[in-house]
C-alpha cells in the first residue's frame, strides 16, 4: 500500500537486464532448451481450468558487477537468472507460479498451480496459435553491449572513478565506485496468440565519497547510466564527471548546517525533485490503485487536483534512459502518456488486468521486477512539463525560503501523504541561495501542494539516472524529472 | 560427477562436486550455498481471492578465492554445465583483480550448533491445505472489514516458505538446515473523500502455533487505522516522543546498520571510532543472538558457516561490540560475530533487551509530547546519525492521548536519541528479526507548522 522511490543510498545494487548474442555465445545455459511447443503445452495446462487469460513470462538475464574500495578491486561477481513465471487470469483474480526449473514435468506443475485460481473443472481451453511480433528497439543506446566488452575496459572505469574521487579534494578519505551490467532477455507468450521476445541491456556506474574535517564526516552518493553501452561514459557522462560531483556534495556537506524546521516557501531544483512527480502524483494514478479505489485520485478523472501550470508525461520511449522499455512485461508497446494535463487527470498508468477492469486498453505500463513476480502498472520516466518562468526570476523573488537540491528518495501512501528526503539543500535569502544545510525532510499532503505549486521554470532536468522504484516489494529502474519549481509552503522536518 | 545426471535430486552432492571442481579448475578457496525454498501466498480483498502464488525455487551462489582474490558467481540455472562454466569464468575473472590480504574464507569452527534445538521448522506447517490458508486471510479481513468505520481493504494476505540451506566449503565445513515462515496481515483504510488514513498490521512465526489468531490481527489493525482518523496539525516544537514498538525495530533497524563492521571499517558510521565508549543511556542493553529457539533470527549457523552466537553489542550504554563476517572482523582485528549473509553482515535477532515500564504508564507519565506510530520516507544517515523522517503519531496531553497530529517530520540524531532513551517499555515482542520494546525518548524536534 505504501511505495517508495529509492535513489539508492545503502542498498548498493539492484542491477536488471540482458542480449542475444550473449545468449548465442555462451557456454552455459542453454535458454534455448525452452521451445515454443513446450510454452504452448504449458499455456494451455494454464488455461485447463476455464481461465480467461493466461500468459507465460520467461527471463533470462545475466549481471556482472564490480566493488572496488580502499584502492582494491574487492571483488566481481557474475549472476545468471533464469526462470519462467506463469500468469493465469480469472474474474480479475490472478493466479501465479514461476519456475526455474525448466523441465517439462516442473513447468507443468507450475502451470497447473497457476490454473488453480480458476475454479472449474476440467475445460478444454480455446485454441490459438502464436503469432511471433519482431520488436523494433527503439530505446537502447547500444553501440556495444557492454556484456561483449572485456573485463578490464570495466575494470579501467571503476578504477579512474575511484582516483578521481580521492583526488578531488583533501577532505576525501574514502571511496567506493560500482559498477553494474545487466542484459535482460524476455520473451513474452499470452494465450491471445502474443509472442513476443525484447533485450533490455543496463550498466551503471556510481561512487560513494566520504569526507572528513575536524572529526566531522559525511558523504557523497551520483551515479550514471542507462540502457546504454560503455561508450556512454566516453560520451555523455565520464567516470571522472561522476566522481566529483560525489565527492562535491560530501564535500559541501562538510560546510552544511542543521536544517530549519517549520512551514517554509521551498524551492524545487530542476531533475532531482522530479521525485515530488513520481511520489505526489504518479503512484496514486497507478491503475491498481485506482480500481481498488484506495487512491486519493480514483474519482478524480477529469478534475482538476492541481495548480494550471501543472502537466505531467510518463514516458517509456526515452532513448538510453533507465527508466525505459521497447515493449513493457506484458508485451504492449508502450506510449508516452499525458497523466495531467494543465492540472487537469485525464490518464492512469494502466496495465491489461486493471485496463480490463475499466473497459480500457493498456497504455504499456504492466512491469516486473522479474520472472518471480506478475506485473503491476508502474512509472516509467516520469516528468513534469516545462513552464514559462527562468529559473533566477523563481529564486530572486524568494526572501527567506528552502531550496531543495539533491534527494535522496521519497515515499507516499494512497492517502496522498508524502515526503520526501534531501541529502543537500541551500537557505534562500535575498533571492540569493546562501548556506548549504545537511538532511531534511519535507511533508505534505498531495492535493495541498499541488494547489501551492505557484511558478513552474522553463530548465525541465531529469535526476539520477541509476534510481530505482519499489513497490509491493518490486524493485524496477525509474527516472524522472521536473523544472524549477516553487511552492508556497511545505513543512520541513529539521532540528533547528 | 555422480550429480550431474541426477538433476537436481542431491543437492548436497551437487554442492561437494562443485568444491571439488573448484579446487581442481585452481581455486585457493571454494565456498558453496545453495538454497532450495518453497513459497505459497495468497492476498484476499473485499473477501475474494485476488492473487495466488505458488513456487519452487532454487538457486546456488559461490566464492571463490585464488591467491588472495576474490570473484563470485550466483545463478538459478544449477544445470551442471552452468555451474562448471560460471566456476571456470569466476576463476579468470579473479585472475584480473586485485590480492586482498584479508581475503578468505574463515577457519572451519570446531563445534556446531544443534539445528534441533534451535526449533527452526515446523512440519504442521508444511502440511497445512492450500485452503486452509486462504480461509485465515479470508477470515482475517472480514473481521476488520466488520468494523463500520473501515472504508476499505488494502487485502489480507497469508504467505508461507520453506527454505533449506546447504553450505559446503572447501575449509571442511559441510552443514544444511531447514526453516518455515509463515505471516498473516491485513492492511486497512479509513475516512472518507480526501481525508483517508491508512495502516496495517501482522504476524510472522516459524510455528503456525506462534502466530497471533485473525481476530488479533483484525483487531489490531483496525484500531490502528481508525486512531488516526480527523488528525490535527500541531507547530513545530520539541518535546518528549515516546516509539511504539514498531517505531523502535525501526530506530534499532538504523543502528544496525551503524554498528556493522562493513560501516566501520568504511567509516561509513558514526560509531567507527567509538567502540569502549557510552554511546546510549546506561539502560541501554542492545543484543543480537542468532540462538533463540523458534525466533525468526536464529540459524544454526551463518552465510560462511560460522556457528551461531549471542553477541552483547551494548550494554549499559558502553559500545561493546561490531557485528562482523569474516572479513569485516579482521579489518577490524575482531572475529566473525556469525552476522555473514549473502551481501556482507546481516542481524540474527537484534533487539532491546525489555525494561520494567508497561507502555500505558510511559504514555501517562508524560506531560506532553508525541506517540510515534509510523514514519515514512528515508532521511537516514549512517555516516551522521543524522535522522529526519515524516511522521505519523497521537498527542499526549497530561499523560492522555489527546489527537492524532499527521503532516508533521521528526528530526534528530541516533547518538544523541540513544543518549536520552529514558524509559524502556516492558513490552518487547519477537515478531520480527529486529525488534524492540515501546522507548521514550527525552526530546526530539517535531516539525509542522
Amino acid at each position: 500500500m505504501i511505495c517508495a522511490r529509492i535513489a539508492l543510498n545503502f542498498l548498493l545494487w539492484v542491477v536488471i537486464t540482458m542480449n542475444k548474442r550473449l545468449m548465442r555465445d555462451s557456454v552455459c545455459s542453454d535458454p534455448n532448451r525452452i521451445n515454443s511447443s513446450l510454452l504452448k503445452k504449458v499455456l494451455m495446462t494454464a488455461l485447463s481450468r476455464g481461465a480467461d487469460f493466461a500468459d507465460l513470462f520467461f527471463e533470462y538475464r545475466t549481471s556482472l558487477s564490480i566493488l572496488m574500495e580502499e584502492d582494491t578491486i574487492k571483488e566481481t561477481d557474475e549472476t545468471l537468472a533464469m526462470g519462467l513465471g506463469i500468469r493465469v487470469i480469472k474474474n480479475g483474480r490472478t493466479g501465479y507460479a514461476y519456475s526455474n526449473d525448466l523441465s517439462e514435468e516442473k513447468l507443468i506443475k507450475a502451470a497447473r498451480s497457476a490454473a488453480a485460481i480458476a475454479d472449474q473443472r476440467k475445460t478444454q481451453p480455446k485454441g490459438f496459435c502464436f503469432r511471433p511480433v519482431r520488436v523494433k528497439n527503439r530505446v537502447a543506446r547500444v553501440d556495444k553491449l557492454a556484456t561483449a566488452s572485456p573485463l578490464h575496459e570495466k575494470l579501467d572505469l571503476v578504477r579512474r572513478a575511484y582516483q578521481s574521487a580521492m583526488n578531488f579534494d583533501r577532505a576525501i578519505k574514502k571511496v567506493q565506485v560500482a559498477y553494474g551490467e545487466s542484459t535482460q532477455h524476455v520473451w513474452i507468450l499470452n494465450s491471445e496468440g502474443l509472442s513476443i521476445k525484447d533485450c533490455r541491456p543496463m550498466i551503471k556506474l556510481t561512487v560513494h565519497s566520504l569526507a572528513e574535517k575536524q572529526r566531522r564526516r559525511e558523504s557523497g552518493y551520483y551515479g550514471g547510466g542507462g540502457r546504454v553501452g560503455l561508450e556512454f561514459f566516453r560520451n555523455s557522462m565520464t567516470p571522472e564527471a561522476i566522481a566529483e560531483e560525489s565527492a562535491r556534495e560530501a564535500c559541501l556537506l562538510l560546510e552544511a548546517i542543521d536544517s530549519p524546521a517549520g512551514s517554509w516557501p521551498v524551492i524545487l531544483s530542476p531533475g532531482y525533485s522530479g521525485v515530488l512527480v513520481h511520489e505526489a502524483v504518479g503512484h496514486l494514478l497507478e491503475a491498481d490503485f485506482i480500481r481498488k479505489k484506495t487512491s486519493i485520485f480514483w474519482d478524480k478523472l477529469g478534475q482538476q487536483v492541481a495548480s494550471g501550470q501543472i502537466s505531467i508525461y510518463d514516458d517509456p520511449t526515452i532513448p538510453g534512459f533507465c527508466g525505459s522499455y521497447n515493449i513493457d512485461d506484458e508485451g504492449t508497446r508502450p506510449e508516452k502518456t499525458l497523466l495531467v494535463d494543465k492540472g487537469i487527470i485525464i490518464e492512469f498508468l494502466q496495465d491489461r488486468l486493471s485496463a480490463k477492469s475499466m473497459g480500457k486498453k493498456s497504455n504499456g505500463h504492466g512491469r516486473r521486477e522479474d520472472f518471480t513476480h506478475w506485473p503491476l502498472p508502474r512509472m516509467s520516466n516520469t516528468y513534469l512539463a516545462p513552464g514559462e518562468y527562468s529559473p533566477e526570476e523563481i529564486i530572486h523573488g524568494v526572501k527567506k525560503g528552502f531550496y531543495v537540491g539533491h534527494l535522496s528518495g521519497g515515499q507516499v501512501e494512497d492517502s496522498g501523504k508524502f515526503t520526501f528526503s534531501v541529502t543537500l539543500g541551500f537557505l534562500v535569502e535575498n533571492g540569493r541561495l546562501t548556506r548549504p544545510v545537511k538532511q531534511a525532510t519535507l511533508i505534505g499532503s498531495n492535493l495541498d501542494i499541488l494547489q501551492q505549486v505557484e511558478m513552474v521554470g522553463s530548465d525541465l532536468g531529469f535526476g539520477l539516472p541509476t534510481a530505482t522504484c519499489s513497490k509491493d516489494g518490486q524493485q524496477i529502474p525509474v527516472n524522472d524529472g521536473c523544472p524549477t519549481m516553487k511552492i508556497t509552503r511545505m513543512t520541513i522536518g529539521g532540528q533547528s | 560427477m555422480k550429480a550431474r545426471n541426477k538433476s537436481n535430486k542431491d543437492l548436497r552432492l551437487l554442492a561437494d562436486e562443485l568444491v571439488e571442481a573448484g579446487l581442481k579448475k585452481g581455486a585457493d578457496e571454494i565456498e558453496v550455498t545453495i538454497y532450495d525454498g518453497r513459497e505459497f501466498e495468497v492476498v484476499v480483498r473485499q473477501q475474494k481471492i485476488e492473487n495466488l502464488i505458488e513456487a519452487d525455487s532454487k538457486y546456488c551462489s559461490v566464492q571463490i578465492f585464488k591467491d588472495k582474490r576474490k570473484a563470485c558467481f550466483r545463478t538459478s540455472d544449477l544445470g551442471w554445465p552452468t555451474l562448471y562454466s560460471l566456476v571456470e569464468k569466476a576463476i579468470i575473472r579473479a585472475d584480473q583483480t586485485q590480492p586482498d590480504e584479508l581475503a578468505g574464507l574463515p577457519q572451519a569452527a570446531r563445534y556446531k550448533v544443534d539445528e534441533l534445538s534451535l526449533n527452526l521448522f515446523d512440519p504442521s506447517l508444511v502440511e497445512l491445505k492450500p485452503e486452509e490458508k486462504i480461509n485465515l486471510a479470508k477470515e482475517t479481513e472480514k473481521i476488520g472489514l466488520a468494523d463500520r468505520r473501515i472504508t476499505n481493504s488494502f487485502g489480507a494476505s497469508f504467505l508461507t516458505n520453506k527454505i533449506k540451506t546447504i553450505l559446503v566449503s572447501s575449509n571442511g565445513f559441510s552443514g544444511e538446515y531447514c526453516q518455515t515462515y509463515a505471516s498473516l496481515s491485513l492492511g486497512l483504510q479509513a475516512g472518507r473523500g480526501n481525508q483517508l488514513v491508512e495502516d496495517y498490521w501482522f504476524s510472522s512465526a516459524r510455528h503456525i502455533k506462534d502466530l497471533s489468531s485473525p481476530e488479533e490481527i483484525a483487531r489490531k489493525t483496525v484500531h490502528r487505522t481508525v486512531r488516526q482518523l480527523n488528525p490535527r496539525k500541531i507547530k513545530t516544537q520539541t518535546v518528549p516522543v515516546i516509539f511504539e514498538p514498531m517505531m523502535t525495530s525501526w530506530l534499532l533497524a538504523f543502528l544496525f546498520h551503524c554498528v556493522s563492521g562493513q560501516a566501520v571499517y568504511q567509516k561509513a558510521t558514526f560509531l567507527a571510532d567509538r567502540m569502549g565508549e557510552k554511546v546510549g543511556n546506561e539502560r541501554l542493553r542492545v543484543i543480537d543472538d542468532g540462538l533463540m529457539p523458534g525466533k525468526l533470527g536464529s540459524r544454526p549457523f551463518d552465510a560462511e558457516g560460522v556457528p551461531a552466537q549471542t553477541t552483547s553489542v551494548i550494554e549499559a550504554g558502553i559500545l561493546k561490540n561490531f557485528l562482523c563476517n569474516t572479513y569485516a572482523g579482521r579489518k577490524l582485528g575482531l572475529a566473525s560475530t556469525g552476522n555473514a549473509e549473502a551481501n556482507g553482515i546481516g542481524p540474527n535477532n537484534f533487539y532491546i533487551e525489555r525494561g520494567q515500564t508497561p507502555p500505558e504508564e510511559i504514555i501517562s507519565s508524560t506531560r506532553k509530547g508525541l506517540l510515534l506510530t509510523r514514519t515514512i520516507g528515508h532521511g537516514l544517515n549512517p555516516v551522521t546519525g543524522d535522522i529526519s523522517r515524516g511522521a505519523f503519531g497521537l498527542w499526549i496531553e497530561d499523560g492522555q492521548l489527546a489527537f492524532p497530529v499527521s503532516e508533521i517530520a521528526i528530526s534528530g540524531n541516533l547518538n544523541e536519541i540513544l543518549n536520552s532513551v529514558d524509559i524502556v517499555g516492558s513490552d518487547l515482542d519477537f515478531y520480527s528479526q529486529i525488534c524492540g520494546p515501546t522507548i521514550k525518548v527525552a526530546e526530539m524536534t517535531v516539525a509542522g507548522l
